[in-house]
């Protein structure tokens, strides 16, 4: 019984430990940052430069893209909600905008989010949930200018939101069926001649 | 049979979180159904004694009194969205066109295309600065332009984004404004035309008009100057129809201006001044008797702590003249202004 109760206390606390804003660290303009270098070895950084490509294309294709000045690099801008969640129902605090960038050399990627700004929301008079226009606030100074458990939730949601865009990456990295989006091939018969 | 339970406990707490670690990364999903709303109650004072301002809603004197529970349902699903929101208390009955039921918004949405939106259903108006919801609204008291204007129209209507800097909306609404069902036709013709000239400007230019419901033009514009002013002004003028419907049958115009300082992160302090006058020959819902003009001068403040809302009012009204006034001193003798103090508490989620 003891035994019982222990592992799901320890259960419990592993999952209570998986706060995703430790996944966040500062860069050297003391910026919010999530950063990850992957080794890849036996890929070429033409074949993995395609590949990020075809990720940002397809798995967040609203995100703007830019082809950066080095050669395998890409860089670009995003934004995602953050939200709270009561089992099915779901209550929009605001949208964090942010930048991205991926580089990619033979063997290895790296990238990394940053520049996150924070956005409340407001529900606006047709009850859709709306950005509080001016009130754009870097993450760094949320603590200052949002509530304690808003900004918890922020932080949260930022690391989910890195943690899952690399994993995404990482899992179209070693597709080799990701190298071109899927079209559809038709066959034309032609009843001109026969 | 305690062991099994808990043997069942383990192994679904197991199952819940070795989940997690899925072969594929779900990068878009639709949104679940989204919850929103707020609860509203108010403490006012008018310093004759008894209640003087006639605008929308915080109408008991003297009393701790309750606004509303506002409940909002929402979710989309691809390109299909409904909402459907609810309110029960004393500023949904005074909000509402019939006793009994309590539906602020209930409509369906499509996205046509990426540029191109079809909404059907009942909606808030599009007419306006200030709004039902006391979330909407800096101030707790209303404006004369709201209290006068549609508050909802049930109807058709497109929408089509030119850019991010356009967008125009055209639709055929009921016959009356505020009406869940229409007294004869769907004939009244709404449009918004919503320009963003500069970040964090925003101007909306409104027309609705119909044989029955009159004709109304309203700008509604919001100027986030710097991080901590933002400018709202609010201008509209009503001529009704020829036969009029309800207790607005008679035109008014006016202007509102409303500046708004931060001076730290919890609190706001802002103003509203409003200009409005009712023309010669007829009432309106709520100011100055036919002919008369009225200035209102309401300083709020907002202080805030997460999700609840603060607001300490002070407000005061002032017609030109004692012949165009209802205003009454605490002697019950005419005046040409009235004062008023509301402490409210709003809590949004």
């Amino acid at each position: 019984m003891k035994k019982i109760f222990l592992i799901l206390t320890c259960l419990f606390i592993t999952a209570a430990a998986s706060a995703q804003k430790d996944l966040l660290s500062f860069n050297e303009q003391n910026k919010y940052i999530y950063y990850q270098v992957v080794e890849q070895p036996g890929l070429t950084a033409d074949t993995m430069h395609a590949r990020a490509l075809y990720f940002l294309k397809t798995a967040y294709a609203q995100n703007k893209i830019k082809e950066g000045a080095i050669s395998g690099n890409f860089t670009g801008s995003g934004k995602f909600l953050i939200a709270s969640s009561l089992s099915a129902i779901k209550h929009v605090y605001g949208e964090i905008n942010y930048t991205y960038f991926i580089e990619c050399k033979d063997g290895k990627y790296r990238y990394w989010l940053t520049d996150f700004v924070y956005t409340p929301h407001k529900t606006d008079r047709y009850g859709n949930s709306v950005p509080e226009q001016g009130v754009d606030i870097p993450l760094e100074g949320g603590a200052s200018k949002v509530d304690k458990r808003e900004f918890g939730i922020c932080l949260d949601e930022v690391g989910t939101y890195s943690k899952q865009f690399g994993d995404k990456l990482k899992q179209d990295m070693v597709k080799i069926s990701n190298l071109s989006p899927k079209e559809t091939h038709k066959t034309i018969t032609t009843t001109k001649d026969w | 049979m305690k062991k099994k339970f808990l043997l069942f406990v383990l192994a679904a707490s197991g199952f819940a979180l070795t989940s997690k670690a899925q072969d594929t990364v779900k990068t878009t999903q639709d949104a679940p159904l989204v919850l929103y709303g707020s609860v509203d109650t108010y403490y006012k004072d008018d310093f004759s004694g008894h209640a003087n301002i006639p605008t929308s809603f915080a109408s008991d004197n003297n009393s701790a009194s309750i606004g509303m529970v506002d409940l909002g349902l929402k979710k989309s699903v691809g390109n299909a969205s409904f909402v459907g929101e609810l309110s029960f208390g004393p500023r949904n009955d005074e909000s509402v066109p019939t006793s009994g039921y309590h539906i602020q918004n209930l409509y369906v949405s499509y996205n046509l295309s990426s540029k191109l939106n079809a909404t059907a259903g009942y909606m808030s108006t599009f007419i306006g600065y200030e709004v039902i919801s006391p979330t909407g609204n800096f101030n707790y008291s209303t404006s004369y332009l709201f209290t006068n204007g549609p508050f909802q129209n049930a109807g058709l209507k497109l929408t089509y984004t030119f850019s991010d800097k356009v967008s125009l909306m055209a639709g055929i609404f009921n016959d009356e404004w505020n009406v869940y069902t229409s007294q004869h036709d769907v004939s009244t013709f709404g449009a918004q035309l919503t320009l963003t000239p500069v970040k964090n400007w925003t101007a909306y230019l409104n027309v609705a008009t119909g044989p029955t419901s009159g004709t109304i033009f309203d700008l509604t514009t919001n100027y986030q100057i710097t991080a901590a002013f933002k400018l709202g002004l609010n201008a509209a003028s009503f001529t009704p129809a020829h036969y009029g419907f309800g207790p607005v049958t008679y035109g008014y115009s006016g202007v509102a201006l409303y500046p708004q300082l931060a001076v730290s992160k919890v609190v706001t302090i802002g103003l509203r001044e409003e200009y409005f006058s009712t023309k010669s020959d007829g009432s309106t819902l709520a100011g100055p008797l036919p002919g008369g003009h009225v200035l209102g001068s309401t300083l709020s403040l907002n202080i805030k702590s997460g999700p609840f809302t603060l607001i300490p009012e002070i407000r005061y009204d002032s017609v030109n003249s004692q012949t165009y006034s209802t205003f009454t001193d605490s002697n019950g003798a005419p005046t040409t202004s009235a004062t008023q103090f509301v402490l409210a508490a709003v809590y949004a989620f």
